[in-house]
């Protein structure tokens, strides 16, 4: 009869023991993962703003809670703008509005027409809006067809009744579930006149991107630059805190599980200790015994991983029916989160059995068989 | 493994040979077994007997090397056991153990528990399964294979852990009361089945106990009292 067989054996006849340390390792496993595809899923809405374009890199304001929080003025846009280097500086203005039950975090972007194209923003229908006009909007299709208008409509936003003009798509999902507006239009409505969110740059040709990045942000100390998705998220502070509560979580989970699988594993092994002796006194070595052991916890951990996984899944997609975070997650079941999960469960397991296998095997046979 | 069972000129024909066997409890100071000298040869069936608690099984744990002397020597074979790195493979290839209480897993078939103690399966040999079935066949209970310890009597236990004992085919089998739960059917089945072995395959036996009419097939009865051997 193989190890193995026996690992079968063994976790079989004491079910509920069995399940019951899986379901320990399948919550750890959920929290893990929940917790990362959330992370991920904000991280990558945040993300979107920066895919709306074809831009070098992106200015914020330093420190924002959310980057969407951001506010730069006007001279600052000027300065930025002739800064030696920078091609085009195109400032851009993004807020939020709640629409509606269903769209409580509808975003809406100010930018002038001119801006549009390079910005990766096509005109599927209708026409552009013209640079200063009040109640003219364009709608990304995605939010057109969620509100049912059309080319002519009226969509009733920031307090005012606004025609649709055109419907757009852009090259990322975050674009086609929002409304674009003239800059100053929407500026005035959020009685912000001159602020932008946002700092869209481009290089000169041949210029070094992170040359005019560093020139711009020594000048600018209030702004920071922002190249990649990951410093996107590091701009954000809300993600920050939740990717921090991911990681914090990960290790607390870990821990907690580890420490729970580790006492049952002892106290089960305490009630086993004849059987090792037996086992010893038959002609297993140590090293078989400690196999036997951890091969059982091992198998544990594959089984909590897949239960934990679909209680992962199950989780994070009633948070993103949550109307606080309704368009706000957008659920990333990423490869590397299941791994994250699956690295998590097999971390428990191996703390959690070590100790107690290597001390079930180092008794002396009789030892352990006289144990009672 | 080989130098390892040379046998020397004192020990030349010996399956056992201890001397000044002592083994001294450290809770509560019992001296279960008090500088044993004993010898058995290759194929020899010996009986040891004596009142309770004069050290039977303690004797035959230290020849299992489940336990280590307070002091003296055991030869198996020819090797020393307190010199041997590989205690596990001795227990596994070289040594049987029928135990006196407690012997199989409880999760475990009658057919898994012999299993469960055999050793790699070499090429061309047969199963693992073929011989266990064999072996539980050989102690009449292939009806019995696919039960667990809970569903058998404490006879068929017993033969059960007999079958286990034989699984790795030992030169030496240590059988303690082997027959101490059996009805008397069944103590001439086992006692058939032990002198058959010793007949056909050499084994050498030292086996444990009580009744006068089992020890009587044996070559050589040992008295034993108060953890010393009594002259013949
Ligand atoms: N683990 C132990 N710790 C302390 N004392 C022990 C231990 N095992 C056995 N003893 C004592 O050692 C002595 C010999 O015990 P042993 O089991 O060898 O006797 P035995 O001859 O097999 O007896 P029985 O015929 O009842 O089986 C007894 O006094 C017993 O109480
Ligand atoms: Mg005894």
């Amino acid at each position: 009869m193989s190890t193995l067989a026996l690992v079968a054996r063994n976790l079989w006849g004491k079910k509920s023991r069995s399940i019951g340390l899986a379901l320990a390792i399948a919550f750890a496993v959920m929290t893990v993962v929940a917790l990362t595809v959330v992370g991920s899923g904000l991280e990558s809405s945040a993300t979107a703003v920066m895919h709306i374009g074809e831009a070098n890199f992106v200015l914020s304001q330093k420190g924002v809670s959310d980057i969407l929080n951001s506010t730069i003025d006007k001279p600052t846009l000027k300065k930025i703008d002739s800064t030696p280097g920078v091609a085009s500086a195109v400032g851009v203005l993004v807020e939020t509005e709640k629409i509606n039950a269903a769209n409580p975090v509808f975003i809406e972007v100010g930018i002038a027409p001119s801006d549009l194209a390079p910005f990766g923003v096509k005109i599927l229908a209708g026409h552009s809006y013209s640079a200063d006009a009040t109640n003219q909007v364009m709608l990304g299709y995605t939010a057109a067809q969620n509100f049912g208008l059309h080319v002519g409509d009226k969509f009733r936003a920031n307090g005012a009744v606004n025609t649709v003009t055109g419907i757009v798509s852009t090259s990322s999902s975050f674009g086609n579930d929002a409304a674009f507006f003239p800059l100053p239009a929407l500026q005035g409505y959020n009685r912000v006149p001159g602020i932008v969110t946002l700092i869209f740059v481009k290089v000169d040709h041949g210029v070094p991107v992170s040359k005019v990045m560093h020139r711009i942000t020594y000048a600018q100390p209030e702004l920071m630059a922002l190249r990649t998705a990951a410093q996107f998220g590091q701009a954000d502070l809300t993600l920050v805190f939740v990717k921090a509560a991911a990681t914090g979580s990960a290790i607390l989970a870990v821990v907690i599980g580890a420490i729970i699988i580790g006492n049952t594993m002892l106290l089960s092994l305490f009630e086993r200790t004849r059987e090792f002796g037996m086992l010893l006194s038959v002609g297993w070595s140590r090293k078989r015994i400690v196999g036997l052991i951890m091969g059982e916890g091992f198998f544990l951990a594959i089984v909590g991983t897949a239960a934990g996984l679909a209680l992962a899944v199950i989780v994070v997609l009633l948070l993103t029916q949550l109307p606080q975070l309704l368009g706000v997650l957008h659920a990333h079941f990423t490869a590397s989160a299941f791994i994250t999960g699956f690295a998590t469960a097999l971390a428990m397991t191996f703390l959690g059995t070590l100790y107690p296998a290597v001390r079930a095997a180092m008794r002396s046979p009789m030892d352990a068989l006289g144990h009672e | 493994m080989a130098e390892a069972y040379q046998v020397d000129e004192r020990g030349a024909g010996l399956a056992v040979e201890v001397v000044g066997l002592t083994k001294v409890y450290s809770d509560g100071n019992v001296r279960a077994l008090d500088g044993v000298d004993l010898q058995v040869a290759e194929r020899e069936f010996v009986a040891v007997t004596g009142p309770s608690g004069c050290g039977k099984s303690t004797l035959l744990h230290l020849l299992a090397a489940l336990d280590t002397p307070t002091s003296g020597t055991v030869r198996i074979f020819g090797a020393d056991l307190g010199r041997m790195k590989n205690l596990a493979k001795y227990r596994r290839e070289e040594v049987g153990l029928v135990f006196q209480f407690h012997n199989l897993l409880p999760q475990l078939t009658s057919l898994e528990n012999v299993e469960i103690a055999m050793v790699r399966h070499e090429h061309g040999a047969p199963s693992h399964k073929e011989k266990a079935a064999q072996l539980l066949e050989l102690v009449e209970l292939a009806h019995a294979a696919d039960r667990k310890p809970a569903q058998l009597s404490g006879g068929e236990r017993q033969r059960v852990a007999i079958a286990r004992a034989l699984a790795n085919d030992p030169r030496l089998l240590l059988a303690d009361e082997p027959t101490g739960s059996l009805d008397s059917a069944s103590v001439k089945v086992v006692v058939a089945l032990l002198t058959r072995l010793r007949e056909q395959t050499g084994t050498t036996i030292v086996m444990v106990t009580h009744d006068d009419s089992v020890a009587a097939v044996t070559d050589r009865v040992i008295h034993m009292r108060d953890g010393r051997i009594l002259d013949a």
